[in-house]
């Protein structure tokens, strides 16, 4: 299994997939006999075509489905055993970046951001400081005031950033986060993505671009038809 | 939860009820006229019982004694002791039981005695004599006149009421067994029917309201179901970023019970024009009702009205959002 982290040099595993399968009720076998480790502090591409398994990949993560067989621990728990109320607790050890951005229409960028320190209970001085410290480190400062029709498609990304990382999670979820931005600001993004991760964060991205794959040099792994077919370093994203 | 989330989540549960105005609009006017129902139901109730319960009062139970004129007219299975001398009429004073009124007045404590008696009061053959002319025409007038003093024929008794007319006949049985006591005067048919129509009443009332009950819950599920559409976006990002269920459903309790209480007050002050409006048109037609006031019952109808208003926010928006609450993220996003 592969070691190589890119940033810190740590070794705990954030994310272990043992023997895991996964079958949807209608027949589709969308995972079938994953082992993979990622471990804490690594930055993590996930490619493959439509309908090789990395969404349900992402959604075993973070407890949207669970697996048929197999085991799966994330960030300390054990996915097969966790309880109906503990999900929440694991859900906010990690960031969730979204393809749609997913922002409130209604709510201001700061509001928005500010939005997932409510959910844990934060107290409004702690909201205040974390949020601007999450906007600043994304670039937007200064659109805290803002709505979110008033940004073009990579500040609104940006601010999906903000609000993931605003709880300090262990890690950023990114699903497909340059899908509907420009080049340039899928650049920007990932760039970004890398800052955060050199401070000590796991990031696992979802995406079709293999031109930031490659240019980025992370670890890759390649999914096609439910099982990895690929877990290269320096981002390789040939077949083994 | 923490008292930040608390008020954090009121204030987006208040948001919410000004944010989708035009449902909130919609549920208050459906749940007011289902108040409005109820209200109406529950003062019809009231009032029925009110004239019932004085229907209940006018039925009188007549008792009468077992004393000289019982025994004149009517001597089956009385025999004078051996030896004693009986009158003109055939009768001595051991062959009945009430020689005087204070005798008679004691068996009217022993029959208040009983369970179930609102009312006894002495009646004297005297006075029933009088009662008798009143009740008959004035041609009657010399025939009753010769009946007076010696010749009256009446027997001394007493008008019972009862408290429930469902115990009648057991009370009936009761009085029956009173010594002193030689017969009865009932109208058991007139009780039976006023304990009827009571229960019609009641059943009639309880299930009234339990569909108007049923209705509100369904009208607040609505709302919070359009609610959580709208906000399908919100509820996936906050599962995403690791929200409770308790915190989800908070500000959709808050929103229900919102529109609950609001429709609460609004049916208290249409339903007080609504009372006042039937019972003038009642009043007029039949003035001799006496109605309950509403002024009486304003504060028992708001905490009716405030408890099914909190019941059917608070029941509505949890089954809406239970249902809801089981999706993930992106089968939000898909709903």
């Amino acid at each position: 299994m592969s070691e190589i982290q890119s940033g810190f040099s740590v070794t705990k595993p954030a994310i272990e997939f043992k023997g895991v399968s996964k079958i949807y009720q209608t027949g589709t076998h969308a995972l079938s006999d994953v082992n993979i480790t990622i471990n804490s502090g690594e930055f993590v591409f996930v490619v493959g075509s439509s309908g090789a398994g990395k969404s349900t990949f992402m959604k075993l993560i973070m407890r949207e489905e669970k697996s048929n067989t197999g085991i799966i621990n994330v960030n300390g728990f054990n996915l097969n055993k966790i309880r109906h109320n503990q999900v929440p607790l694991l859900r906010r050890t990690m960031g969730i970046v979204f393809q749609d951005f997913r922002l409130i229409p209604n709510m201001t960028v700061f509001e928005n951001v500010a939005f997932a320190m409510h959910v844990t209970g934060a107290q409004s001085r702690d909201i205040r400081i974390q949020v601007s410290k999450a906007l600043s480190l994304v670039g937007l400062g200064d659109k805290a005031r803002s709505m979110p029709n008033q940004l073009s498609g990579g500040e609104q990304q940006r601010v999906g950033l903000a609000r993931a990382l605003v709880n300090n999670p262990e890690i950023i979820i990114a699903d497909e986060p340059t899908g509907n931005v420009d080049p340039n600001m899928s650049y920007e993004i990932v760039t970004l993505l890398t800052e955060i991760n050199k401070r000590g964060t796991t990031i696992i991205m979802v995406t079709h671009d293999h031109n930031l794959v490659r240019d980025f040099g992370h670890r890759v792994i390649m999914l096609d038809q439910g099982k990895i077919v690929a877990n290269n370093t320096g981002g390789k994203i040939n077949e083994a | 939860m923490k008292l930040s989330s608390v008020k954090y989540l009121t204030k987006e549960g208040l948001k919410n009820v000004w944010v989708n105005r035009l449902m909130t609009i919609s549920s208050i006017g459906v749940l007011v006229a289902c108040m409005v129902l109820i209200g109406l139901a529950v003062l019809l109730s009231m009032n029925v019982t009110k004239i019932i319960g004085n229907l209940e009062q006018q039925n009188v139970v007549m008792v009468f004694f077992d004393d000289y004129n019982a025994a004149r007219y009517d001597l089956n299975g009385r025999t004078a002791p051996e030896g004693t001398e009986l009158d003109d009429n055939g009768i001595c004073d051991e062959m009945y039981l009430i020689h005087n009124s204070e005798e008679a007045k004691a068996v009217c404590e022993e029959i208040k005695a009983i369970n179930n008696i609102a009312d006894v009061q002495y009646v004297s053959k005297e006075e029933a004599l009088e009662i008798t002319k009143k009740n008959m025409n004035q041609n009657a007038d010399a025939a009753m006149e010769t009946l007076e003093g010696e010749d009256n024929p009446l027997s001394d008794g007493a008008r019972v009421t009862m408290v429930d007319l469902e115990l009648f006949d057991q009370t009936l049985e009761k009085i029956r067994n009173v010594k002193g006591v030689n017969a009865i005067q009932a109208q058991n048919d007139l009780a039976q029917t006023i304990t009827s129509i009571k229960n019609g009443i009641f059943i009639a009332g309880i299930a009234i309201i339990s569909i108007l009950l049923i209705i509100s819950l369904v009208i607040v599920s609505n709302t919070i179901r359009v609610t959580m559409y709208n906000r399908k976006l919100e509820i996936s990002i906050m599962k995403a970023v690791g929200a409770t269920d308790g915190f989800i459903r908070f500000p959709f309790v808050v929103e229900g019970i919102a529109i609950g209480l609001v429709s609460a007050v609004i049916s208290e002050g249409l339903l007080y024009c609504c009372y006042r409006v039937a019972a003038e048109a009642i009043l007029s037609n039949a003035g001799t009702f006496e109605l309950i006031t509403y002024s009486s019952q304003a504060l028992m109808l708001l905490g009716i009205f405030a408890a099914i208003g909190v019941l059917a926010g608070t029941v509505g928006s949890l089954i809406m959002i239970s249902k809801y609450l089981k999706r993930e993220g992106s089968e939000f996003a898909a709903f």
